[in-house]
C-alpha cells in the first residue's frame, strides 16, 4: 500500500438530520479527518443499495450512510424502511466475503455535531485499517 | 410411475375442460421436449391440443413467468382503448410456482380474477445436469419415470438404466419446504408425494448457508468469485424468474448505465449481488434460475442467505400470503438494528 494512500469514503447523509448534523460539526469547528465525500439525499429511504455498491465499484474505499434516528424521520418512516434494506445488504455483503466495515449505517440527528464527528472518525479509522478497496473496484482501461 | 401418468391424464382433462367451457382462453403447461430430461413450455389455445400436455419429473420451468406480461398496463389512454381485454389464463403450478403467483398478486402484477391456478402436489423435479452426470459417459436417448418414482433412462447402446430419484432431484427440490401448492383453484395429485420421492428435506438450505458462512471472510470472497467466474452474463437466470418483471431492467438500462454488460469481475460481482438483492424477501426458492443457467452456476448462493435472513429478522416467508405487506415495504419500530454503527 503506498504511504500516501488516503481512504476515500462516500457519505450519504439525509437532508433533514444527518446533513444538518454534519453542518453543525462544521460550524462548531469540531475536527475530524477530511476523508468523507458527502452526498446529500432527501432521506435515507431514498438510498438504493445499488448506489453503495456502485460507489465501491467506482473506487470508494468505504461508504457511510446516515439518516434520522428511528422515529424522527422527516417523512415519518423513510429511515425505518431503509433500515430493513440496509440490514439485509450488510448481511449479504458479509456473506459474499466483503469486509462489513466498508459499508456502515448510522443515525445522526441535526443537533449531534459531536456524534457525527465521532462516527466519522471511527468509520475512517476502520477503513484506513482495512486498506484500499480492491474487491469490488473496477479497473478501467 | 402410475401416479404421474394418472396426473397427466387428469391435467389434460382439466385443461381440455377449461378451454372447452371457455373458462380460459389460454392454458400454460408443459410439453415433451426433443431432448431427454427436458420439457418445454406449452401455450395452449385449442381444446384439441390438450393431449400435448405432459406432467413428468422434468417439468422444471416456473410457468408463472409468463403471467405478468399478459397483464401489462397500456402505455396511455389511447393504447388502453385499442388494447384487448386481458385474457383468462389457466396455468400449471408446482408448490414453489404457486408461491411465485402469490408474490405476483401481492405486487399487483397479475389479476386474480383472470387466473385459473391448477396446482399439482409436487414430487420434486429432476436436475438435468445431475442426471447427465450420473450417466457418466453414456448419452441418454430417452427418459421416463418407473413405477417407484425413479428415473428410467435409455442410453445410446439401447440399454436401460435406472437413476434413483433422490440422487438426481434438483437442489431446490431437496431444499423445498412446502411442495404443496398453497394457492390454487384446482388441485391435482395427493399430498405425501414429496415424502416418497425424497423431496423436501427441511434445513438443507440452512445447512448449506451455514457451511458457506463458517468459512473465513477471504475464503467466502474466493468462494463467491469461484461460483460466478463462469457467468457469461446471458441473463437466463433473470428471464427464468417470474419475479424479474421490470420493464426496463437495471442491467440493461442506459443513461445512466449502471453496470457494464460484460464479464469484468467487478461487474459480475455486482450483477449477482444486485440480482440477489432485488429478490430479497420475494424469492420463493423455485430454483428456475439455477436450472436455466447454461453454465451450471449455483446462482442461488446469495439468495439462500437472504431468504434465511428475511425469515430470521422479520419472520417473513415470501409467497405464503397474498394479503401480507411485502417485507421490504413494511417495517416495525423495533426492527433489529445491531448492524448500525455507533461512535
Amino acid at each position: 500500500m503506498p504511504s500516501e494512500w488516503e481512504p476515500r469514503i462516500l457519505a450519504f447523509l439525509c437532508n433533514w438530520c444527518s446533513y444538518a448534523g454534519a453542518d453543525l460539526a462544521g460550524v462548531s469547528r469540531i475536527q475530524y479527518p477530511p476523508n468523507l465525500r458527502i452526498i446529500r439525499v432527501p432521506c435515507s429511504g431514498r438510498i438504493n443499495p445499488f448506489f453503495l455498491l456502485r460507489g465501491l465499484q467506482n473506487g470508494a474505499d468505504g461508504v457511510l450512510v446516515s439518516g434520522c434516528h428511528p422515529g424522527d424521520c422527516h417523512y415519518i418512516s423513510g429511515n425505518l424502511a431503509a433500515r430493513r434494506k440496509f440490514a439485509l445488504l450488510k448481511e449479504l455483503m458479509k456473506y459474499a466475503g466483503l469486509e462489513p466495515e466498508r459499508v456502515q449505517f448510522t443515525w445522526v440527528s441535526a443537533s449531534e455535531g459531536g456524534r457525527f464527528a465521532a462516527i466519522a472518525e471511527k468509520v475512517i479509522g476502520q477503513i484506513r485499517k482495512l486498506g484500499p478497496n480492491k474487491k469490488l473496484v473496477k479497473s478501467h482501461g | 410411475m402410475a401416479e404421474s401418468r394418472q396426473l397427466e391424464a387428469q391435467l389434460r382433462e382439466t385443461a381440455e375442460k377449461l378451454l372447452r367451457e371457455k373458462n380460459v382462453s389460454l392454458f400454460v403447461g408443459y410439453e415433451k421436449a426433443s431432448l431427454p430430461f427436458r420439457t418445454t413450455p406449452l401455450l395452449l389455445t385449442k381444446t384439441e391440443e390438450a393431449p400435448r400436455l405432459v406432467w413428468n419429473p422434468f417439468c422444471n420451468a416456473n410457468l408463472s413467468v409468463y403471467l405478468p406480461r399478459l397483464f401489462l398496463a397500456p402505455a396511455d389512454a389511447r393504447a388502453a382503448k385499442a388494447a384487448p381485454a386481458p385474457p383468462r389464463v389457466g396455468v400449471v403450478l408446482k408448490g414453489c410456482d404457486s408461491r411465485a403467483v402469490a408474490v405476483l398478486l401481492q405486487e399487483k402484477q397479475v389479476r386474480r380474477e383472470n387466473l385459473v391456478l391448477v396446482g399439482i402436489h409436487c414430487p420434486g423435479i429432476v436436475d438435468r445436469r445431475k442426471a447427465e452426470k450420473a450417466l457418466g459417459e453414456h448419452q441418454a436417448l430417452g427418459a421416463g419415470e418407473d413405477g417407484g418414482g425413479n428415473i428410467r433412462v435409455v442410453v445410446e447402446d439401447g440399454t436401460e438404466s435406472t437413476l434413483r430419484r433422490e440422487d438426481v432431484l434438483a437442489d431446490a427440490c431437496l431444499e423445498c419446504r412446502s411442495p404443496a401448492p398453497a394457492l390454487h383453484d384446482i388441485l391435482l395429485g395427493a399430498p405425501g408425494e414429496a415424502a416418497r420421492t425424497g423431496t423436501a428435506r427441511p434445513g438443507t438450505a440452512r445447512t448449506r448457508t451455514a457451511e458457506f458462512e463458517s468459512r473465513p471472510l477471504e475464503a467466502r470472497w474466493a468462494g463467491f468469485q469461484e461460483v460466478i467466474a463462469r457467468c457469461i452474463r446471458c441473463n437466463a437466470c433473470r428471464q427464468a424468474c417470474p419475479l424479474c418483471y421490470c420493464k426496463t431492467c437495471i442491467f440493461e438500462q442506459n443513461r445512466p448505465r449502471w453496470i457494464g454488460p460484460g464479464t469484468d469481475p467487478s461487474d459480475l460481482a455486482l450483477y449477482h449481488l444486485i440480482r440477489a438483492f432485488h429478490l430479497a424477501g420475494r424469492c420463493t426458492e423455485c430454483g428456475a434460475c439455477e436450472r436455466a443457467c447454461p453454465m451450471g452456476i449455483d446462482v442461488r448462493l446469495l439468495a439462500r442467505k437472504l431468504s434465511a435472513e428475511v425469515e430470521d429478522l422479520y419472520g417473513y416467508r415470501p409467497g405464503e400470503s397474498v394479503e401480507a405487506t411485502p417485507v421490504l415495504s413494511s417495517f416495525a419500530l423495533d426492527d433489529p438494528q445491531d448492524f448500525v454503527t455507533e461512535p
